[in-house]
């Protein structure tokens, strides 16, 4: 690593301001939905709508405890998230490894092909994935949420791209001159030098696999086991309320994103700055 | 280096052989160990539905039909594509994906640009441009629809202010593409940045410093060095924004407030996924018609993802021998 | 049922209806959780449960929850609850056409069930027909559920005759009679409706007539006897009749209506702040009404629909055929929708029921609701059931499928197509259903 990054370039007042103005615009529509479920239904409906937050958050808090099971949920949720994000970044990375650095017959046909599968319209598959699932025994069940996210094409592309250039050739071989073995190698090789993809790999699908709303809605339609967005969505139904509750709909929202924010602060100072200690070239 | 487990030292042609033997096949085989876990668990849920949509886009299967019906030929392909919904759903997907990928690439690798630089407060700022992709899509959906509402909605309220006329987000074609667009990029600009600062962070700093020697200003030291450098990465994020954003469906679908979900009443933004979910739900032979419609679409989608391979490699080519 | 339940219910801002996707999918299994292995009806023992599948609110929980208390009763009952029609329609469509299981019993929206009696999709569903059931439903209602050759293969549960619900203040601002009987002459039929909308419209232009061109354009289709099909199920579309109220609904577009799409954000914000003044008014929109505008103190309900009754929603409870424990499905149908547990369920939702009992015992409760200046709304939904003729509009398989597309070609005038233009489209539309 060669220490300081572009040392050479300090960032000016435009950088700061350019990236100010990026970060306000990603935000603002957060704030938005949190201030929508601090207020009362009432609110909600009214004009103009509320720009600061209300303080009935807790009551919405409550009222969504009371419909759905929500402490069930998150468990299911973090159990789904936390396998689908170790598996896949275990599994992608020796595929992309084995399809950046090795050499072997059919490498390129088999790279090709599983970006092809990136193309298949989800709508469709889904049908006869279900049928599948069904075939199989495992719907209403976490298993059938999860196998989805063993492993990605998205996750063998990123991974393989990344490494393509990450890891000099030279470094690979010096480790084979040495005897050590595939698997030896990536672990000593590959893996430090994929890290920071990994840790980005890992925050990524976690963070895909909590907010997957679809397949989960439809193996565990009539399931007693529910994720945070499929209980979420029974929250539409509120007896003799008439129209949507956008106060609770918006505070169910909030808390199931709540215990993702703390991860992403918790974890993710870590993560990002692991990017640094990737740049084994150098 | 190779352990070799005590049995096989043991074994009749001495250690030595065995242990190029097993490091022969090591070399050989365990690529395909590496890379079997996607066609294992491809083959359960993916292959399957591939085949059987495909085999089912040339039958008749009446809405609630209990068996697939009569073979029907190409006739399921000839009614999509003689559909004119059919045609401006692919226009559309076009004028949204143009809308949304071009600028979310554009914006992410300038971002990422920025945030290579030697920043207060870093890893604050690298995180904050990803905090909207913790919202599910049908929460952001949920937000942003009440932002584009066409009278009540805050972005017409904002305009008002200004002076500006109220835009009709869901009846004005081309407007109705910019706030899909702006829902898409909003969630996923940030992600793409995040993918494009990793790739970056691995170029060597001494290609930096040696062209900084050169006297190369930063823009100069972007287009020459982090660009060509960063190539396999831009492709990734090229390739898969092209598939996902020919795919786009939760985004448009949940803005529509047409009741049929057309779309808008004059189909104004049903994307070609929309129309692959309105066929499988209408009334003649809705499954086999979708089946068709989404082959349609998944030989669309590989024909533009590999045109855009085929451009990005030829223009980084291009910046990488200057 | 009440309020979120009716597929042309959808708010697109409810986001959730991601769902949407899901549903075309659902279909295929999910349900079931029942005990049906496939094999032929078998017997059932006390710890056994039977599922039954609704969407939105239909007010059950108590009613079943009395059974499964109940040690006399042979089996138990397991509701699941999916938040929208549509993505029910979807799964259930899917797991008739893929034959996966389903409940044993399951919720059908009114406007779909025209597409399930018919030939060809009716052999999917058990016939429950019970001869000591005739005369415990709205008529209308029960006719709903049945096939051409009699089979019953829906229980009805609530239904959806329509009132006219008005703003008394915004009428009295107008100079028009506010109260409800003096503004029920006003919507005797709809050229008094349109006429005195004009009038109206002229006194406020701010406000307008009606809550949105959709609604009207409903109603007056469900009087003709033919809209979309012949009774051979033969698609005809272009008849004069749909013709005449298509040109009346786009003439009157411009001055009388909001021009925006029910269930919307804008069309929510409406009630509140004086942007219509009357609606075609079933009893489940009430609670609409009350959650859109809780703080608005003139909403009045006149007992009068223009051009005589009208239906809007309602739903229907069926037994697929494939299911193990047809007899004892038809059971629990029988037992959700009789009196009782109607009286009980419209208690819990809203839902105004199609029994007939049932709605005598609300009646003779009494109830008078505040918040429309106490008005007897049972007494008023009577009434205007009664004002619903049986089988008129005649709604052949493809109806709600048709009926989208006409609204949507009303929306496109709304939105400024030139209403010839947007006529071609839908006919073109219907030809490629």
């Amino acid at each position: 690593m060669s220490g300081k990054v572009h040392s050479i370039n300090k960032p000016g007042f435009l950088v700061y301001a350019l990236l100010a103005a990026f970060v306000l615009g990603s935000v603002f529509p957060l704030y938005w939905s949190y201030v929508m479920g601090t207020v009362t239904k009432e609110r909600t409906l009214q004009s103009p709508p509320p720009l600061v937050p209300g303080g009935h958050f807790i009551d919405n808090a409550k009222r969504v405890l009371d419909q759905i099971d929500f402490w069930s949920a998150l468990l299911n949720s973090v159990v789904v998230s936390s396998i689908g994000a170790f598996s896949v970044v275990a599994f992608s990375t020796l595929a992309g490894y084995a399809f950046a650095k090795l050499r072997f017959k059919g490498s390129n046909m088999l790279m090709a092909f599983i970006v092809m599968t990136l193309a298949v319209p989800t709508q469709l598959a889904l049908v006869p994935m279900l049928k599948q699932f069904s075939n199989l025994g495992l719907d209403g069940t976490l298993t059938a949420v999860t196998l989805p996210w063993l492993v990605t094409a998205f996750g063998v592309f990123f991974m393989r791209q990344y490494l393509v250039d990450a890891i000099p050739d030279e470094l690979i071989d010096a480790a084979r001159v040495d005897g050590c073995s595939q698997i030896r190698i990536v672990w000593t090789v590959a893996v430090p030098a994929a890290r920071p993809a990994m840790a980005i790999l890992a925050l990524f699908t976690f963070m895909s696999v909590w907010t997957d709303f679809m397949w989960p809605l439809l193996v565990l339609q009539n399931s007693d086991v529910q994720t945070l967005q499929t209980a979420l969505d029974k929250l539409k139904i509120a007896p003799g309320q008439g129209l949507s509750d956008l106060a609770l709909l918006q505070a169910g929202t909030i808390m199931a994103t709540i215990p993702l924010l703390l991860l992403f602060i918790a974890t993710g100072r870590h993560l990002v700055s692991g990017i640094m200690q990737g740049a084994v070239k150098g | 280096m190779l352990k070799t487990s005590p049995q096989a030292s043991r074994s009749p042609q001495g250690p030595s052989a065995l242990r190029q033997r097993l490091s022969r096949w090591d070399v050989k085989y365990a690529p395909y160990l590496f890379v079997a876990p996607f066609f294992i668990v491809f083959a359960v849920i993916g292959l399957y539905p591939l085949l059987y949509t495909g085999y089912l886009s040339f039958f008749s299967w009446p809405r609630f039909g209990g068996a697939v019906g009569d073979p029907v030929g190409w006739a399921n392909y000839v009614h999509v594509i003689t559909d004119p919904v059919f045609h401006k759903a692919l226009v559309n997907t076009v004028g949204i994906f143009l809308l949304s990928s071009v600028p979310q690439v554009v914006v992410a690798t300038i971002i990422a640009a920025l945030l290579d630089t030697n920043l207060r407060g870093r890893s604050w700022w690298r995180m904050s441009v990803l905090l909207p992709y913790v919202v599910a899509p049908a929460a952001a959906a949920l937000i942003w629809s009440a932002i584009f509402a066409d009278r009540s909605g805050l972005a017409n309220q904002l305009l008002g202010v200004v002076g500006i006329d109220p835009i009709g987000w869901h009846t004005d074609r081309f407007a109705s593409w910019t706030a899909i667009a702006t829902m898409v990029n909003w969630r996923w600009t940030g992600y793409n940045t995040l993918i494009i600062l990793a790739a970056m962070q691995a170029v060597s700093r001494d290609l930096y410093e040696s062209a900084s020697l050169d006297g190369a200003g930063s823009a100069r030291q972007f287009w020459n060095i982090t660009l060509p450098s960063i190539r396999p990465t831009m492709i990734f994020v090229i390739v898969t924004s092209t598939m996902g954003g020919l795919q786009i469906f939760t985004e448009p679908r949940l803005f529509d407030t047409n009741l049929q979900h057309q779309g808008g009443a004059n189909y104004q933004f049903q994307t070609l996924t929309m129309y692959v979910f309105n066929t499988a739900n209408s009334a003649t032979d809705p499954y086999p018609r979708a089946a068709a419609a989404a082959w349609l679409l998944f030989l669309l989608i590989v024909g533009i993802a590999l045109l855009n391979y085929v451009v990005t490699r030829a223009i980084q080519n291009r910046g990488a021998a200057r | 049922m009440s309020n979120n339940s009716k597929p042309w219910l959808r708010r697109p801002r409810t986001a959730l209806a991601a769902c949407a996707v899901a549903s075309l999918v659902a279909g295929l299994t999910a349900c079931g959780g029942g005990d049906g292995d496939g094999d032929e009806q078998s017997s059932l023992g006390k710890d056994d449960t039977l599922t039954i599948t609704t969407f939105s609110e239909f007010g059950y929980d108590d009613q079943i929850e009395k059974w499964n208390a109940d040690p006399e009763r042979p089996f138990k009952i397991k509701q699941t609850k999916i938040a929208e029609w549509d993505t029910w329609k979807e799964s259930m469509t899917k797991a008739l056409q893929a034959g996966t299981e389903l409940p044993d019993v399951i919720a059908v929206e009114g406007d779909a069930m025209a597409a399930l009696v018919a030939e060809g999709a009716n052999e999917q569903f058990a016939d429950i027909s019970d001869p000591e059931l005739d005369g415990r439903w709205v008529e209308y209602a029960y006719k709903a559920g049945q096939t051409t050759d009699g089979k019953q293969i829906g229980y009805p549960t609530d239904i959806g005759p329509e009132a006219i619900c008005y703003r008394a203040d915004l009428f009295e601002k107008a100079g028009l009679p506010s109260d409800p009987e003096g503004a029920a002459a006003l919507f005797k039929d709809w050229d008094t409706y349109y006429k005195t909308g004009e009038q109206f419209t002229k006194k406020l232009p701010k406000t307008k007539w009606y809550d949105a061109s959709g609604s009207v354009a409903q109603a007056m289709l469900n009087q003709v006897e033919f809209p979309f099909q012949t009774e051979d199920q033969k698609v005809n579309v272009e008849n004069d009749e749909l013709k005449a109220v298509y040109d009346t609904v786009t003439k009157y577009s411009p001055t009388l209506s909001t021009k925006v799409v029910q269930w919307g954000e804008d069309w929510q914000a409406n009630f509140t702040n004086d942007g219509f003044a009357t609606m075609p008014c079933p009893g489940w929109m009430f609670a609409n009404i009350k959650s859109s505008a809780p703080d608005v103190t003139g909403w009045r309900i006149a007992d009068a629909f223009p051009g005589g009754g009208g239906n809007w929603g309602g739903s229907f409870l069926a037994v697929p055929a494939s299911g193990a424990h047809t007899e004892e499905a038809q059971e629990v149908a029988d037992y959700l929708t009789n009196a009782e547990s109607q009286v009980s369920a419209s208690k819990a939702a809203g839902n105004f029921p199609g029994n007939l009992e049932a709605q005598k015992t609300l009646q003779a409760e009494n109830a008078e609701d505040p918040y429309f200046g106490n008005a007897k709304t049972t007494e008023i939904l009577t009434n205007r059931a009664a004002a619903v003729t049986p089988g008129v509009p005649f709604k052949g398989d493809k109806y709600s499928d048709v009926l989208g597309l006409f609204q949507t070609a009303i929306q496109r005038v709304d939105e400024g197509e030139d209403p010839e233009t947007s006529w071609t489209t839908f006919v073109g539309a219907v030809d490629k259903l």
